[in-house]
């Protein structure tokens, strides 16, 4: 059928590019819209910042702001030491944005409508947190797992416990990027689907009928819109909060 | 929130499971991490909430 809400998200592979043992590797539509998304952020801040006038033209200031908002959140929940992950926070705010944005357009795919991408994602900036925390303060790292004034008996319990609430952060990282955005644009389909429903049961009376649902895309549209910003907010303000465990600014 | 919960309980499940098919004593691997999941999802959450100081408090200076 044509409305089927899930057809948006099928993997289409172009060529091959490489193997890795039996299995291929091929270039498929999502690292399509990846690619896209990188030229766009790269052209996007190259032209931007390339007058470097006193009084920013739009695009300029567009490039400046994208910039001072992640300075402030990485500032503000890791700490001026923070800003050393500061490229790294930004890519991965400007990557989300940019591919949640695209993925609005119609007929575009949205790469983190896919679990794996969002996962990989996230495992980065797990391991991120893990090896710098452990080359930071070395074992001293693993006192975060331990808490004060635990009875010694139940402790070993309580210390595995804090081991896995740690280990399934990664998991919570990427599975609210990946709902939120596989839920959004299934929900966007299936309004989209009940105009075509309408129209063909009910004729005349049906496609006038069809204004409804679409007045729903609408506001819908609106919503994933915020809900694609918001998304690609609160990874990155996430990522901050993880790191700043690493860091630990010792205020 | 709720995927807080969640996750602590698959990364349970998920080890209990694969604890269970290296030392073969399933069931018992999965009954035991699931609880242990649980508890760690119920944590992430009151974290989540603010009810239960962060991890990272522990690494700062008294």
């Amino acid at each position: 059928m044509a409305a089927d809400p899930i057809h948006q998200f099928r993997i289409v592979e172009f060529f091959p590019v490489a193997h890795i043992g039996n299995t291929e590797i091929a270039f498929t539509n999502s690292a399509l819209f990846m690619f896209a998304a990188v030229i766009i952020i790269t052209a996007f801040l190259v032209i931007g910042t390339a007058k470097k006038s006193l009084v920013p033209s739009r695009l300029q200031s567009a490039a400046e702001l994208s910039y001072e908002f992640v300075a402030t959140t990485v500032r503000s929940t890791a700490g001026s030491e923070g800003m050393r992950f500061f490229p790294f926070v930004f890519t991965l705010f400007m990557f989300i944005l940019t591919v949640n944005f695209i993925g609005l357009i119609p007929f575009t795919f949205t790469v983190t409508s896919h679990i794996i991408v969002t996962a990989a994602l996230a495992i980065t900036v797990f391991l991120t947190v893990l090896l710098y925390g452990l080359y930071r303060h070395g074992f001293h790292f693993f006192n975060l797992f331990i808490p004060k004034g635990v009875p010694i008996a139940i402790l070993p319990l309580i210390v595995f416990i804090e081991v896995l609430s740690f280990v399934s952060r990664p998991i919570s990282h990427s599975v609210r990027l990946f709902a939120n955005m596989l839920a959004g644009h299934i929900t966007l389909q299936v309004f989209a689907g009940f105009i075509i429903l309408m129209g063909s049961a009910m004729g005349a009376i049906g496609w006038i009928g069809g204004i409804l649902p679409f007045g729903m895309i609408v506001i819908l549209m609106a919503l994933e819109t915020l809900v694609a910003f918001l998304q690609a907010y609160v990874f990155a303000i996430l990522t901050c909060i993880y790191l700043n465990d690493a860091i630990h600014p010792g205020h | 929130m709720s995927t807080e919960l969640v996750a602590g309980v698959i990364v349970g499940a998920g080890i209990g499971w694969l604890i269970d098919r290296w030392l073969g004593i399933s069931p018992w691997g999965l009954i035991v991490f699931l609880l242990l999941g649980f508890a760690a999802g119920v944590l992430n959450v009151m974290r989540a909430a603010g009810v239960v100081r962060e991890q990272s408090d522990r690494l700062k200076p008294k």
